[in-house]
């Protein structure tokens, strides 16, 4: 038998699970096991079943983008995308996620099995929902061919510098995500740096409706709320090295799972999340055969990239050398996209 | 089959087997976790890892050093028991301990980054490809390319600048206020010189009450490339030394070095003092790739270090009181093989030096912007100066004028501490730094032991913990016995660090000769050839006074905004002279600038006497103040007019400004009291001959022997007269070449 490939396999966040996706957990034949107890989890906290909301004539905003709706659902389609994967083709050698996409490696990393995993994505969004602090908007560091636009990056540090603490604005990085930067914000810090920060390319920059301000000290209260509900006994260790939004590695029989807890719960929710770092780490770390980008959807791919071109991962530096090594031999395998699903299920 | 493969192989059997040595306790210590031993193993199967494969690369030529960690890798537990920002001076065959200490870090890739050291990409995040070499800005971990503990006398200093750092309130400070230095060796480099002075001054220092929060670790694996060290003499050398806490611990068991590495922390952190970490261990596959233990090793030795593998130890302690199974221990360990052999091929694509330009952009560091400052206040100076201050207005001589350079800098920038012997108190051997410690208390004035090693190593720790040291050598012949810490050690900081790191220092050295028959050669020493030749080093040298202000100055500037490396050399036999032509005529003595006065002196610039174009003559220090006497004669007596150029700076050389300084004159005679052989005429005749071959040059310098007693002190050097007769050979020749033609 051919060797195995090795994967790091990235786990998607908030934002993934659009009209185009409605439907994607009866598409793929999502592990029936998994979602019986999925929606049996879900109508034990009084909300609609994940096969309902997957199955629902039309996407709505109000349904489908709200925190208690979107996580459980990303977590649903993500993790039953993990169980696909075909493990006679790929040696998963690590797993990372970006912001929400940290709860869904956490269960497939085996720190949390699968209802527990769940229900801390569930829980999380729930609370987000309904706390609701602040929102998110993101800008773009680079151009039109995913280059850095030269004094970007400190134009924006500069603006949210002179934003931030002034005139009742609070404005903070959210996600480093590669070419791009997420900010957490009030109304009044996202509308002054919409005002005052550089724009572009394209619709740049774009609030994210139905977020909250994640990673920042704006959700300190849906950190503390957490702390005091979720329990640290269903953590565990993990089976999978599992990179986190610091770029730490979290790896089977050496993790210290109340540290594991600590931060899931606490530095990841009020912090910065690296997402940059995160597949930087992992790429240098393990040198894995392929990505592999778990669904809903295939949006994380750009960011994903950037992410690479920052190293000059296998010589790539700019969309069309990624567009070309994706043309010939994809390095990143997207679950959301069918032709790249293929290469990565059995069939 | 290659001993690093026996090892391995038989590692993996014996764990396969459940062959590995009983754990000697029957629980972990309390403090360590099952999860933290797991960890510091995996630190130590990676070690190991790197080593196997640094030997697959240096054999497919894509890797080009292989001395290794291998038998050492209990350094997992040492770190384990410190903190990132305690500072970490360590050994070569310390992999395990930056590994581990990585871990403590979010966002630290160990792998990759000690790969593309090997494979001396450009990329590498420490030297930039310049060496194969432990390192790593944000683990606190300075680069150490030294094999013989030429490192320990820095750590000593930065352990020093812990405390100093802390009262001084020095703003830029690197170093928590409670940090404790790590500084780690062989057992073979324990015996040098070096490793003895440096732990010798933690001990003189810890004995008086100074803070001296270390910890040296020695790694004894018996056994320095082929000479054994004789049994039980690291003990026997270090157990009872005073001031210094011993403690030993198994190198080759995780649990017991984490327990004794964790009390040594502990104990260094509380009672600032310093701490012998006796670690034994084993070296496993000889002493780099190339050595073949066999021709000085028997089987049987061999033998037993392999069977010692501290790996096989660390299983038997996870698999006895961690739970783990054998096939779990054997994941971890193939698994990081696995993921080294893929990280491997990738860093081998990485780009590499390819030119001389880059291979030096870090010999000088990067420029910086310290916080700038107004000059010391009228008040502050009034205070300093005391009932000196009127006297600042009457022209001095070299040695007071230093000293007043010296007040008003420090003044200025509180950040700078003297060190050296005989500074504080006495005020140095010629009054340089009198009354300094009076003005600026003992900790910035700082009395040392008798030990140009330690001086060195003090000033450089100092400058690790942003104080700016100006440590003072009391004679030139006496930097030779430690010249390597600056040749090795502080000029190559920033190289193999990609100026990463620095040590911005200015070190006062009084020299050369001409004191009228006192002292002998070792008060006299004329040869700066050790240091001219060091890349990135300025060596300023003024011949009066005025001149010395400013370049103090301007060496204060090119340490805090450049963050270089100068030594100041003052010519002592100008340290009280006052007179130039005749006795009472006071011309060499000069007014002083205060701070903010005078037109200043950037580094390079020379100084020019007189503008005749009969002669150039290019000296510097004694040869400058003797030619200028030279000058006036053949003016007067002869009817040359000759201008007098005053290097200032002997390295680098500024052919630019000096070839400028020539200017009109055809003809060239260069004044060296340094010995022929090495001296800075040598550069200067090479240089000219390629930046001005139009010239006609000649020289004089000192001969190449060492300077007698008495009335012969002066003999084999450039006099006045010597110089009249090379001058008018230098004009009568050119003009005889004339006639002739």
């Amino acid at each position: 038998m051919a060797s195995k490939r090795t994967a790091l396999v990235i786990c998607p966040g908030r934002g993934t699970y659009n009209a185009a996706e409605l439907g994607y957990l009866a598409r793929w034949g999502a592990d029936p096991a998994f979602i019986a107890m999925a929606d049996s989890y879900r109508a034990s906290q009084g909300q609609p079943s994940v096969s309902a909301l997957d199955g629902a004539e039309a996407w709505k905003a109000g349904v489908h983008a709200r925190g208690d709706n979107a996580s459980a659902l990303i977590f649903a389609s993500s993790y039953t995308d993990y169980l696909a994967i075909d493990r006679d083709a790929f040696d998963i050698v690590a797993v990372t996620g970006n912001s929400m996409g940290w709860y869904t490696a956490l269960a497939c990393g085996g720190a949390l099995s699968a209802k527990p995993g769940l229900a801390l994505a569930n829980t999380m969004g729930r609370y987000m929902q309904e706390a609701m602090i602040g929102g998110q908007a993101i800008w773009s560091l680079v151009d039109e061919d995913w280059r850095p636009i030269p004094g970007r990056r400190q134009a924006l540090t500069n603006a949210i510098a002179a934003i931030n603490g002034h005139g009742g604005a609070e404005l903070y990085v959210s996600i480093e995500l590669g070419g791009m930067l997420v900010l957490a914000g009030n109304e009044t810090g996202l509308a002054a740096m919409t005002a005052a920060a550089p724009r572009g390319p394209g619709r740049f920059p774009m609030g994210l409706p139905g977020h909250a301000g994640f990673h920042s000290p704006l959700q300190s209260r849906v950190s503390e709320r957490a702390k005091t509900t979720i329990s640290v006994a269903p953590f565990g260790q993990p089976n999978v090295p599992m990179i986190d939004g610091a770029g730490r590695i979290w790896r089977p029989h050496m993790s210290d799972v109340r540290a594991l807890w600590d931060y899931t719960l606490g530095q990841q929710v009020t912090e910065t999340y690296d997402f940059t770092l995160a597949v930087q780490v992992g790429v240098k770390e393990f040198a894995p055969d392929a990505l592999i980008v778990l669904g809903p959807g295939e949006t994380l791919g750009g960011a994903i990239a950037q992410s690479l071109f920052g190293l000059r991962w296998l010589g790539m530096e700019s969309k069309a050398d990624f567009l070309a090594r994706q043309a010939s031999d994809p390095f990143l395998l997207a679950m959301g996209r069918e032709e790249q699903r293929r290469l990565v299920t059995q069939r | 089959m290659d001993p690093a493969e026996s090892v391995h192989e038989a590692f993996r059997a014996r764990v396969a087997a459940g062959e590995w040595p009983r754990a000697q306790t029957s629980a972990l210590p309390a403090g360590l976790t099952p999860e933290t031993l797991a960890e510091m193993f995996a630190s130590q199967a990676l070690s190991r890892q790197l080593d196997r494969t640094a030997r697959f690369l240096q054999a497919r030529g894509e890797g080009f050093y292989t001395i290794g960690s291998s038998g050492h890798e209990g350094m997992a537990a040492v770190a384990e028991a410190f903190r990132v920002s305690d500072m970490a001076f360590l050994h070569y065959r310390d992999a395990a301990f930056q590994i581990q200490r990585s871990k403590k870090l979010p966002g630290q890739t160990p792998a990759w980054d000690l790969l593309l050291s090997f494979a001396a990409s450009a990329e590498d995040p420490i030297s930039g490809g310049r060496h194969k070499v432990l390192g790593s800005k944000a683990l606190f971990i300075p680069p150490q390319t030294s094999t013989i503990a030429s490192h320990l006398p820095k750590a000593m200093g930065a352990a020093y600048a812990v405390g100093l750092g802390k009262r001084l309130e020095a703003p830029d400070r690197v170093l928590p206020d409670d940090a404790v230095i790590v500084a780690s060796f062989g057992d073979a480099s324990a015996n040098h010189s070096t490793a003895q002075g440096a732990i010798n001054a933690a001990c003189w220092t810890a004995w008086q009450g100074g803070p001296m929060p270390i910890v040296f670790v020695c790694e004894d694996n018996g056994i320095g490339i082929s000479v054994k060290t004789p049994r039980g003499w690291i003990e026997a050398a270090f157990a009872n030394r005073p001031a210094l806490k011993y403690l030993a611990c198994d190198g080759l068991d995780l649990a017991d070095t984490w327990q004794a590495a964790s009390e040594a922390a502990a104990f260094a952190r509380r009672t600032r003092r310093p701490v012998f970490l006796h670690m034994s261990c084993v070296r496993l596959y000889g002493h780099a790739g190339s050595d073949v233990q066999g021709a000085y090793l028997s089987k049987a030795e061999i033998e037993e270090a392999e069977s010692n593998d501290p790996l096989l130890r660390s299983a038997g302690l996870l698999a006895d009181l961690a739970g783990l199974a054998p096939a779990e221990i054997l994941q971890i360990y193939d698994e990081t093989g696995e993921a080294v052999t893929r990280v491997a091929e990738q860093a081998i694509t990485r780009p590499k030096l390819t030119t001389a330009k880059e291979v030096m952009a870090s010999l000088i560091p990067p420029r910086r912007t310290p916080a700038p400052s107004n000059g010391p206040s009228l008040e502050a100076r009034k205070a300093a100066f005391g009932s000196e201050f009127v006297a600042l207005d009457k022209p001095a001589h070299l040695a007071r004028l230093i000293n007043w350079a010296l007040t008003d800098l420090m003044l200025e920038h509180g950040e700078i501490v003297l060190a050296g012997e005989d500074v504080g108190a006495k005020g140095g051997v010629y009054n340089v730094t009198s009354k300094l410690q009076v003005r600026f208390g003992s900790q910035r004035v700082v009395d040392t032991l008798l030990d140009e090693q330690s001086i060195l190593g003090l000033a450089m720790g100092l400058a690790h913990n942003g104080l700016l040291p100006i440590p003072e050598i009391q004679f030139l012949a006496y930097v030779h016995n430690a010249e390597d810490q600056i040749r090795g050690e502080a000029s190559t900081l920033s190289f193999f660090s990609s100026g990463q790191y620095t040590n911005p220092l200015i070190l006062r050295i009084a020299g050369l000769g001409y004191q009228r028959g006192f002292g002998g050669h070792f008060h006299n020493d004329n040869s700066i050839a050790a240091l001219r030749d060091i890349p990135g080093v300025i060596i300023a040298c003024p011949s009066n006074g005025a001149d010395a202000v400013a370049m103090l100055r301007e060496a204060v500037r090119l340490a805090r905004e450049e963050q270089r490396v100068i030594v100041f050399l003052e010519p002592i036999a100008l340290y009280m002279t006052r007179d130039l032509h005749a006795e009472k005529d006071g011309l060499w003595t000069f007014p002083y600038a205060a701070p903010g006065a005078g037109s200043g002196i950037a580094l390079g610039d020379v100084g020019v006497a007189g503008k005749g174009s009969d002669l150039a003559i290019v000296s510097y220090a004694n040869g400058h103040f003797l030619s200028r006497q030279a000058q006036k004669i053949l003016g007067e007596q002869h009817g040359i007019n000759a201008r007098v150029i005053d290097l200032r700076w002997l390295s680098p050389l500024d052919f630019s400004k000096i070839v400028a300084a020539i200017g009109p004159a055809k003809r060239v005679l260069i004044v060296d009291e340094c010995r022929i052989t090495g001296s800075p005429s040598e550069g200067l005749m090479a240089g000219l001959a390629e930046h001005a071959p139009q010239l006609s040059l000649s020289r004089i310098a000192a001969e190449d022997s060492f300077i007698p007693l008495g009335r012969a002190a002066t003999v084999t050097l450039p006099s006045r007269d010597s110089i009249l007769a090379a001058a008018l050979g230098a004009v009568g020749g050119a003009a005889r070449r004339r006639r002739s033609a």
